[in-house]
């Protein structure tokens, strides 16, 4: 009965002057759609690499117009890993009709959930996203291989995460999306690439010799943290047909 | 007309069975928080407390299959008649034999503790599992893999659905099941507890209450009652071991302020969580008793109530030997709650 009447309220809802918005992450490097462990690319240092993973989380995502409300998903967290297509799209529901300039979100999970024990969906710790020694979620992860590292395999490892005091490495994103438009009960989609080259440079240009494993919270850890808050970029916007 | 009979009765018999099991799955384990306590640090209201909550979170804890070859439970480490310490071991050691780098402490009152682990890297009971876990000389395991083994166990299927109202076996789950049991371990009857209470089998002697009022005078800040700790982190003045090179709390926040300071472990139980300190290098209370009368090593982070030495008499150190001692639980180290569960679930 209850479930009934929600649904029903849910659904006059939804009818009403709703719509979705479908966004889809396209990982890239040096522009190329990014293809996992076989293909080799170059960073502004010049040094030839391997990718084997990539994974971040984008949380708090926020449409705001010029003016007038802005709306912000609830339970707003979202993993993404290069290597599950599934996870390079997700859908946001329940979005106010009209136009929209901005998308911004944040890069990583906010220090409230990293102090809040264990939880659900995308932030269970099984993900494989959680300190376990010095607890808290890691931001981002960035895995692969370069001649360039006198390491184990050659491998490179960056753990990204820290949420207290100065640690903190969660970036703000802002993207100006012009103007995107929610249609009620029709979606639109918005394209992002993740170009994974910022990783190495801008503003701190990395040596792979030198900086090949950052798997603690701390001044690395932030310096890839400002490096990577500008890798994402608006690709397209698609919106619904009339 | 029979039949509306019968039609009566099943639906009266499937509405008591159903009450039943309504009952089984909501039955409240109580949490009870001691007179004249404080209230406890856990939020329960994100892990509402049940019998079958608990009883899952038993069963996991008592069950190798979180360790990667299957040979190590939390109980290989934490055993309940020593107070959930690892007794006789300085630095536990894990799967395959291997040494660790810590004194397994005993596990008591956590659902008070702010922050766990010497060093307090871990900021919540719920995610201390994992830390274990995932540590390569201890259990070296994934959660992820620890779920997909429990998955294919009816056993387990059917606890985490009495548990959480469905048969889906998460990290999450994992973890609160386990969260569930932990907070339980509690202990607050000891005879110290009965003389605070003024029950009957709470006198103290003399010697008692004279160690009483010597630890109240020179332990208490750090070990403060009823909890007999502080919830902080201090440098006691140990002299730090050279090939641990362990600095507790810095090696966290890599703040110069906190090196060498390790947080304040309760003393509930004291006389069987030996050996003690965060490198088990102290085997007796005597030992650990002489370090704070007379062994006290100075660094720039001691703690500024260790700074003067505290010239206590050999009769003092023995009266407050005898207090210590007070602080032993016998129903919590022998309670049938908390022991390896033998029933078939
Ligand atoms: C190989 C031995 C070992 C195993 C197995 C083990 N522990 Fe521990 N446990 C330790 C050690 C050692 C510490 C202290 C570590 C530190 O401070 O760095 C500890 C600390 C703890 C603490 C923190 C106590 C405090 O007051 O800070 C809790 C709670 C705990 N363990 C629960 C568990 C649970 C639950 C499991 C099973 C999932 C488990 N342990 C498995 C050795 C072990
Ligand atoms: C300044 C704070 C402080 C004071 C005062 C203090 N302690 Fe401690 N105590 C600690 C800390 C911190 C530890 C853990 C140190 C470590 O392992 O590195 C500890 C550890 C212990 C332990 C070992 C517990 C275990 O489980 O291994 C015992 C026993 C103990 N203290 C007893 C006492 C007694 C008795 C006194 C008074 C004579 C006292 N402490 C005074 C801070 C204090």
């Amino acid at each position: 009965m209850y479930v009934a009447f929600s649904v029903a309220v849910y659904g006059m809802k939804a009818q009403k002057n709703e719509g979705s918005l479908i966004i889809k992450i396209h990982p890239v490097f040096n522009g190329k759609a990014l293809k996992l462990t076989t293909e080799p690319y170059v960073n502004a240092h010049q040094d030839s690499l391997f990718i084997d993973v990539f994974k971040c989380y984008l949380s708090a995502l926020k449409l705001s117009p010029g003016n007038g409300v802005e709306f912000k998903e609830t339970k707003s967290y979202h993993l993404i890993n290069a290597d599950d297509s599934i996870s390079l799209v997700f859908v946001i529901k329940n979005i106010p009709e009209g136009n929209f300039k901005t998308l911004s979100f944040n890069i990583g999970v906010d220090s409230i959930s990293s102090v809040s024990g264990a939880l659900d969906g995308d932030l269970d710790p099984s993900k494989g996203m959680y300190w376990a020694w010095n607890t808290g979620y890691i931001d981002a992860k960035l895995m692969g291989r370069s001649k360039q590292c006198k390491t184990r395999q050659n491998s490179f490892e960056y753990h990204i995460g820290g949420y207290s005091g100065p640690n903190k490495t969660l970036q703000k994103v802002r993207l100006d999306l012009n103007i995107i438009n929610i249609e009620p009960n029709k979606t639109t989609h918005l394209e992002l690439k993740a170009e994974l080259a910022e990783w190495f440079n801008n503003p701190y240009l990395l040596d792979l010799s030198v900086t090949n494993a950052v798997l603690i919270p701390g001044k690395e850890a932030l310096r890839m943290a400002e490096n990577y808050a500008d890798m994402f970029q608006v690709l397209k916007i698609t919106s619904p047909k009339k | 007309m029979k039949h509306r009979i019968w039609i009566f009765l099943i639906g009266i018999f499937c509405l008591f069975t159903w009450l039943a099991f309504r009952c089984i799955k909501e039955e409240p384990v109580k949490f009870l928080i001691p007179k004249g306590w404080p209230k406890p640090h856990y939020d329960f209201s994100k892990n509402k407390l049940t019998a079958a909550g608990f009883s899952l979170g038993r069963k996991l804890f008592y069950d190798p299959v979180l360790s990667n070859d299957s040979s190590i439970s939390c109980a290989s480490c934490h055993l309940q008649a020593t107070g959930f310490a690892h007794v006789d071991h300085d630095l536990s050691h894990g799967i395959e034999g291997k040494i660790g780098t810590r004194n397994a402490p005993g596990i008591v009152n956590p659902a008070w503790n702010k922050f766990f682990m010497w060093d307090g890297g871990v900021n919540h009971l719920e995610v201390q599992a994992l830390a274990p876990i995932t540590n390569p000389i201890e259990m070296n395991e994934s959660l992820n893999h620890i779920v997909i083994k429990l998955s294919t166990q009816l056993s387990y299927r059917k606890a985490f659905k009495r548990a959480f109202g469905d048969s889906i076996i998460s990290g999450q789950r994992v973890l609160l099941g386990i969260s569930q049991f932990l907070v339980m371990l509690n202990s607050s009857n000891s005879k110290y507890d009965k003389y605070i209470r003024h029950e009957k089998d709470g006198k103290f002697s003399v010697q008692e209450l004279n160690g009483l009022k010597i630890f109240r005078k020179h332990c208490g800040s750090c070990h403060t009652e009823p909890l007999f700790t502080n919830n902080d982190f201090a440098n006691n003045g140990l002299k730090v071991d050279t090939s641990l090179k362990d600095y507790g709390r810095y090696s966290i926040t890599h703040n110069a302020n906190d090196s060498l300071k390790f947080k304040v472990p309760s003393l509930r139980n004291i006389e069987f969580t030996y050996p003690y300190m965060h490198d088990g290098r102290f085997k007796k209370l005597s030992e650990v008793l002489n370090h704070y009368n007379s062994g006290i090593k100075s660094s720039k982070t001691l703690a500024n109530e260790l700074q003067k030495p505290m010239q206590l008499t050999a009769e003092q150190k023995t009266d407050l030997l005898v207090f210590l001692l007070t602080l032993s639980d016998k129903s919590f180290l022998f309670d049938q709650r908390f022991s390896y569960p033998r029933e078939k679930s």
